[in-house]
């Protein structure tokens, strides 16, 4: 107990509320303040204000009436969400698929990263990374295309892999293959895009480290596990929380892109549920109200995860 | 090709010179239209868009059209509908019983037309529509919409029947019990031949068989007056398992899940054919007949293209599924136009069905965009040019787009008429031989709050687990358990609601 209120002294030498502080600053830095003005007014108007649309969630919303005269219907569409038996499944297949991405995605750049750190001719790491850049372009209809062309039956590796196993894998249609096929296309398709930030960071390690290290006797392995991820570990966590911030999202035109009648139980996740009764059959208070529970979930996951990175001694987020 | 633009060009200047003369009232009309040639440039009215020109000449309106992909149609309008201060004036909604088209009608979004529609001095085209289709179209009793008339007796089954003949069908098959032995001897034929061309939009083909088969079409009445899902009917389980067998006998392309519907063709006119029968709309058989005899040279006088429908069940009875409701979709008038408009407008879609409006929405202008042969059919190149059809259809689409969209001939066709090939005069007089037939979704204009909510979820879901049984992945317990997941997620609500409907109109 004592110790905390040692604590808590330190940081408030002078006494004084927030409020009293507040004050204090307000006067002496005055037009650092007035200059912030602008900013706030936009993120009040077009980031604050935009949110009360979130009313039509708690009512039987009609575009024609408008939000204040459709009638008001409380929880109800909350409740109907839940009364159906489909959203475990809606759930379920959003959480494995997010985790999925984040045990076989998120990772990939940083190992790609990594290996281009230790190319030595910068002619070939720039031409390497301009072509791994390229996929990021490629719009994921064309992707989904290519995948259809290659592994339907009539293509190159339905019939490689029917030729070598001795017996066909549905790609395209068993649920079992879906969500890898998923995550193979985000990897073809990221993974080059997605090293710029780790990159960009590698470049702030002290190459002096790296020579005092080799002149210790380390090794490529040793210089790259002592030296250089700890460089990047701050980067890696705060991908990592903003990343956990998104586990609900799965986006819906790759799922619904790649979904048809023999996957559709794995592929219907939160948002294609929004997508398909939101925007393809027009309920919108119900399709707000599952959107305002994966927001609030999302503000829930990202919070406590740059606590845990806090406790892990990480910078994090804010 | 540039010396038909060009062509074009000058026709549209001496249109638009002469223009100044008619037309004392002008109004510009902003419509939504589902456009089937996205592909295409689209000339505007200041373009010189020789088709607008002329509408604009005999009306007055000058039509200002947003196309939409016809794919993301749906879509669009439930994003168009929640833009409430932008709405298009007059636009197409696709489902008349669609829990948007509802709810919108309901809401107020659409001018009720009612009135109008009974008004015959002054909209007498209008008013000489079918009442029993204006019955199917309307929302609490009012006409909110004139629907876009479709002839109820199109769907059915179209094969080449020089495959069959191989597989010792010479003949049409008379019974559905002799399609089935046919298509499954068929498959037999050649591990790399499919017999039915499938693709993702699978209700048809289910629908078709299933109903051919004697099931009820959606919902069915029982013996004791009680309403029912039609896949609870035996012989809708009946028709589903002629489809599993004939998929594991590797009569169905195992991918056909994949395969959007605007590929639907590509599996019959690839070379050779890699699927040789179709279960859906019949105008389709005639056009592959067509294509074929253009194509491959096939003689016009032996069709190797057969169309079979209207044929009896193993109970003797006959059954068409009703490709639509007598009506593909309906023309909206949006709360956008004025009151002192609406009448106008009424006034412009009741030309849209006149002789004048029907050609030139539907064919265009004689001369540039279809042409009178010496045989007095029209046809959609001229004379002695069939060789060059291809690029003439090219040009139409960049004049003409989808503005046959717009095009409602509730009373009746009124455009010049095509030459008949065989297998179009049949179809045309299946079309009035095999009315009688065709079977109606009892449910189909009750109300269920439930169906509007969930009722596109469920059947999905039942829809799928059918298709997964199609192609084996489920097996029948796998497939009642979907059926039983229906009734618990609102099926049983729904049949409960028809039900007090229903028992309440047998009063």
């Amino acid at each position: 107990m004592t110790t905390k209120a040692v604590n808590t002294a330190v940081p408030r030498p002078n006494g004084g509320g927030y409020w009293k502080k507040l004050g204090l600053d307000l006067a002496k830095n005055k037009w650092l303040y007035i200059m912030m003005i602008p900013g706030l007014i936009y993120f009040l108007v077009f980031k604050y204000l935009p949110m009360w649309g979130i009313v039509i969630a708690f009512e039987d919303y009609s575009p024609f009436l408008g939000p204040f005269k459709s009638a008001w219907k409380g929880l109800y569409w909350f409740q109907r969400f839940f009364s159906t038996r489909k959203w475990i499944d809606y759930l379920s297949n959003t959480l494995i698929l997010s985790f999925m991405s984040i045990v076989f995605t998120f990772p990939a750049p940083i190992i790609l990263a990594l290996l281009l750190n230790e190319i030595r001719s910068t002619q070939y790491k720039k031409v390497t990374q301009t072509l791994l850049y390229m996929p990021h372009f490629i719009s994921i209809v064309i992707v989904v295309s290519i995948t259809y062309v290659i592994f339907g039956t009539e293509g190159i590796i339905y019939k490689l892999t029917t030729q070598m196993l001795g017996r066909s894998i549905d790609y395209l249609g068993d649920p079992k293959v879906f969500r890898w096929m998923i995550v193979g296309q985000s990897i073809w398709k990221e993974t080059g895009w997605g090293t710029i930030i780790f990159l960009a960071a590698l470049t702030n390690v002290d190459t002096q480290l790296y020579e005092a290290a080799m002149i210790d006797g380390a090794n490529r392995l040793q210089r790259l596990w002592h030296i250089t991820l700890p460089a990047i570990r701050s980067t890696i966590v705060l991908m990592l929380v903003l990343r956990m911030g998104s586990v609900l999202d799965t986006g819906y035109e790759h799922l619904i892109l790649m979904s048809n009648a023999l996957n559709r139980s794995v592929s219907q996740t939160l948002d294609v549920f929004v997508y398909q009764n939101g925007i393809v059959n027009g309920q919108l208070s119900y399709t707000t109200a599952v959107g305002l529970m994966k927001s609030i979930v999302s503000v829930i996951l990202v919070v406590s995860s740059n606590k845990i990175a806090h406790l892990l001694g990480e910078e994090g987020l804010y | 090709m540039k010396k038909l633009v060009s062509l074009f060009l000058c026709l549209a200047m001496v249109l638009s010179v002469m223009s100044f003369a008619a037309a004392e009232e002008d109004m510009t009309l902003n419509v939504m239209l589902p456009d089937f040639y996205s592909d295409a440039d689209w000339k505007t009215l200041e373009d010189g868009n020789p088709v607008l020109q002329a509408i604009y000449e005999k009306t007055g309106v000058k039509l200002n059209v947003t196309w939409v992909p016809n794919s993301g149609y749906g879509e669009q309008t439930t994003l168009t509908l929640a833009d409430v201060n932008n709405l298009p004036e007059v636009m197409v909604m696709q489902g008349p019983r669609d829990a948007i088209m509802l709810k919108s009608a309901r809401d107020g979004a659409f001018w009720d037309l009612t009135d109008f529609v009974a008004d015959a001095a002054n909209y007498p085209n209008l008013a000489a529509g079918e009442k029993s289709v204006y019955d199917n179209i309307a929302v609490d009793g009012r006409l909110y919409g004139i629907y876009r008339a479709r002839a109820y007796a199109r769907a059915g089954i179209y094969y080449r029947n020089d495959y069959a003949a191989q597989a010792g069908y010479a003949e049409e098959p008379a019974t559905v019990e002799e399609f089935k032995d046919m298509c499954l001897k068929m498959a037999a034929l050649d591990p790399n031949l499919y017999v039915i061309n499938m693709c993702k939009y699978v209700a048809g083909t289910i629908g078709i068989m299933t109903v051919m088969n004697g099931a009820p079409y959606q919902y069915g009445v029982n013996a004791e007056g009680k309403i029912y899902p039609a896949f609870e009917d035996p012989a809708f389980q009946e028709g589903l398992d002629f489809l599993r067998e004939l998929y594991a006998a590797g009569g169905i392309d195992p991918n056909f899940m994949t395969i959007e519907s605007g590929n639907w063709d590509d599996a019959e006119r690839s070379d050779p054919p890699k699927a040789v029968m179709r279960l859906d709309c019949l105008d389709n058989g005639y056009r592959y007949e067509e294509w074929l005899e253009e194509n491959k040279g096939t003689d016009k006088e032996k069709p190797v293209v057969s169309l079979l429908t209207a044929i009896p069940n193993k109970d003797g009875k006959i059954q068409i599924w009703p490709q639509n409701i007598g009506a593909s979709g309906e023309i909206v008038i949006t709360k956008a136009v004025s009151a002192e408009k609406l009448p106008k407008v009424v006034k412009f879609l009741d030309w849209c069905n006149s002789q004048d409006g029907q050609t030139l929405l539907n064919c265009g202008l004689q001369d540039v965009t279809y042409w009178i042969h010496s045989d007095g059919f029209r046809y959609t190149y001229p004379e002695g040019e069939a060789e060059n059809s291809a690029t003439y259809a090219a040009t139409t689409n960049v004049i003409q787009h989808s503005l046959n969209q717009l095009g409602m001939n509730v009373n009746g066709d009124l455009t010049p008429p095509t030459a008949a090939t065989l297998l179009r005069s049949e179809y045309n007089k299946n079309l009035e031989d095999n009315a009688q037939y065709v079977i109606a979704n009892p449910c189909l204009t009750f109300e269920s709050e439930t169906n509007n909510l969930m009722g596109s979820t469920i059947n999905q879901a039942v829809e799928d687990a059918q298709v997964q049984y199609i192609a084996g992945k489920i097996d029948l317990a796998g497939l009642q358990a979907a059926y039983a997941d229906w009734h618990a997620e609102g099926g049983d609500l729904i049949l409960q609601e028809y039900q007090t409907v229903y028992d309440a109109q047998a009063k």
